[in-house]
């Protein structure tokens, strides 16, 4: 198999592009509540939440764009799944250390005006600086966002409305991966809902549980898209 | 590339795109691929290009069978209105892709290709015009050069000079890199000159694979007084009559030998070639 370097380079220079943009939105909303009020919590990890709907939106991507389009230039199903899925695989964890230098970059700016970095949400992390938990947190966080919107592309692109049966077992799978890191899945609007399993907080649960649920997403995928086939012209 | 398709059967539900059509394309050659709407064109080359499974026969491509075979589908494109191939951010996003995807792209060739149909390279995609898209559908098409290249409706929304440039392209490029064309056009008069085999289907079932000249050598105009006419196309296959006052030109199908040649000769009747779009309307059963 060849090593998906195009797939995966576009999408880390679109991921790159974004993260700069969060990274200059997210200092001008914490400039803006420094100046006209009392700065005293993370503002990135309330920004970095966006990074899992775009985790979504580049896991329906890979089968709603990338999929045609590899097929259409002579891949077949099985070779392009098994570069959607190194490509998924590289890019979780790509993500995480955009995240983690976020939380590092603010902990500089955070450090020279004299502010607390306090985190508002449970994490598997006390402080935003202790890299490899939040690369761990994030990586499994992420490539399940990821995974789940896989599935849902897949189901969407083959099943149409019917893909709205996938939903549930994407939600699913971004459950089984929150609890995991010990968090609970949170909507917006709907913050009174929140989804979560009681699982026993260890190093070996969270990385298994975070492991499967990728591994779970990647294998339901391939089951629905393993002969898809390509969408013709609504007539 | 020689193709080879052998009772092969598509069904979308109740619908049945393809009804057990059998046919052999041999390699290094020119085909028009021609149908109404709805006859089962795309169904067809999308099962020849693995784009979906049939639902049942075979479509082999040197002998083997196509879907999710790597080895084939590689030397396999086929471009159609859909876009799949290009429609992924800028120009240069879609010849990124299919540059890294196509073993023998020519990037080159794309470059000079974007230059004649006149594509900006920075030009988001799904911004452009129908036209533009279809053109970069061809540039992709062109300069992938795979040994099967086919072209399913690419001309949408091309005006006329794009069409021509498309064309010469096309003639080009084939005589320069022999390979296998299949060409589905509704622009049968358009295209027909670089027909070198034609296939006419019909509610998913062959109507005639012929020789693009053959073809037409069966199609010829009868024309001259209505009794000599209707007297000399007795019990010949008339594909249909148009009068002109006192004149009616007939249009037969089928071969004409010199013996009946000189007999229309000897009535006064003259005879002339029937083009080819005349000869597919009337091949797939008349106006509907």
């Amino acid at each position: 198999m060849r090593f998906p370097s195009r797939l995966l380079a576009a999408n880390m220079v679109f991921a790159l592009l974004l993260w700069g943009l969060l990274l200059v939105g997210v200092a001008l909303v914490a400039a803006g509540v420094a100046v006209f009020g009392t700065l005293t919590e993370s503002t990135w990890e309330k920004g970095v939440q966006l990074a899992r709907w775009y985790a979504l939106f580049v896991g329906v991507a890979l089968v709603r764009e990338y999929l045609p389009m590899y097929v259409a230039h002579g891949m077949t199903r099985r070779q392009f799944g098994a570069q959607a899925a190194v490509t998924a695989t590289l890019f979780a964890p790509f993500l995480a250390v955009l995240v983690a230098v976020g939380y590092l970059l603010e902990a500089g700016a955070y450090g020279l005006a004299g502010l607390s970095q306090t985190l508002d949400r449970a994490h598997m992390f006390a402080e935003p600086t202790h890299v490899p938990l939040v690369l761990a947190e994030y990586m499994i966080e992420l490539a399940a966002w990821l995974v789940a919107g896989s599935v849902i592309g897949a189901a969407f692109y083959r099943w149409d409305g019917g893909g709205l049966l996938a939903v549930p077992v994407g939600v699913g799978l971004v459950v089984l991966a929150e609890s995991a890191i010990g968090t609970e899945l949170r909507l917006p609007f709907v913050s009174r809902l929140a989804l979560g399993l009681d699982v026993p907080q260890s190093p070996a649960v969270t990385a298994g549980l975070g492991l499967a649920a990728f591994l779970f997403g990647l294998a339901l995928t391939w089951l629905v898209i393993r002969d898809v086939p390509l969408r013709n012209r609504p007539a | 590339m020689r193709i080879d398709v052998r009772d092969l059967v598509l069904r979308y539900g109740e619908t049945t795109a393809l009804d057990g059509l059998t046919f052999t394309l041999e390699s290094g050659k020119i085909y028009g691929l021609l149908g109404r709407n709805g006859s089962g064109k795309s169904s067809l080359t999308s099962v020849l290009a693995a784009f979906r499974r049939q639902t049942s026969g075979e479509a082999l491509v040197d002998g083997r069978p196509v879907f999710e075979n790597a080895d084939l589908t590689r030397r396999i494109g086929l471009v159609r209105d859909e876009g799949e191939a290009i429609t992924i951010g800028t120009v240069e996003d879609a010849l990124y892709f299919a540059e890294g995807l196509r073993p023998n792209w020519d990037a080159g060739y794309a470059r000079s290709l974007l230059e004649t149909f006149g594509i900006p390279p920075k030009a988001n995609v799904k911004a452009m015009s129908k036209g533009q898209r279809s053109a970069l559908g061809v540039v992709v098409g062109l300069a992938s050069r795979t040994p099967l290249t086919m072209f399913d409706e690419a001309h949408l929304g091309m005006d006329v000079p794009s069409r021509q440039a498309f064309h010469d392209a096309l003639l080009a490029d084939y005589m320069a890199h022999p390979r296998t064309f299949v060409l589905a056009s509704h622009l049968i008069e358009e295209a027909a000159p670089l027909f070198e085999e034609v296939l006419i289907i019909d509610r998913g079932r062959l109507v005639v694979q012929e020789d693009a000249g053959t073809l037409l050598s069966r199609g010829v105009s009868v024309t001259g007084p209505v009794a000599r006419v209707d007297a000399f196309t007795a019990g010949l296959t008339v594909l249909g009559a148009r009068d002109l006052g006192p004149t009616r030109s007939a249009m037969v199908y089928g071969d004409l030998d010199d013996t009946r040649r000189r007999e229309a000769a000897e009535a006064g009747l003259e005879l002339g070639p029937v083009a080819m779009q005349e000869l597919f309307v009337h091949l797939t059963g008349g106006p509907r």
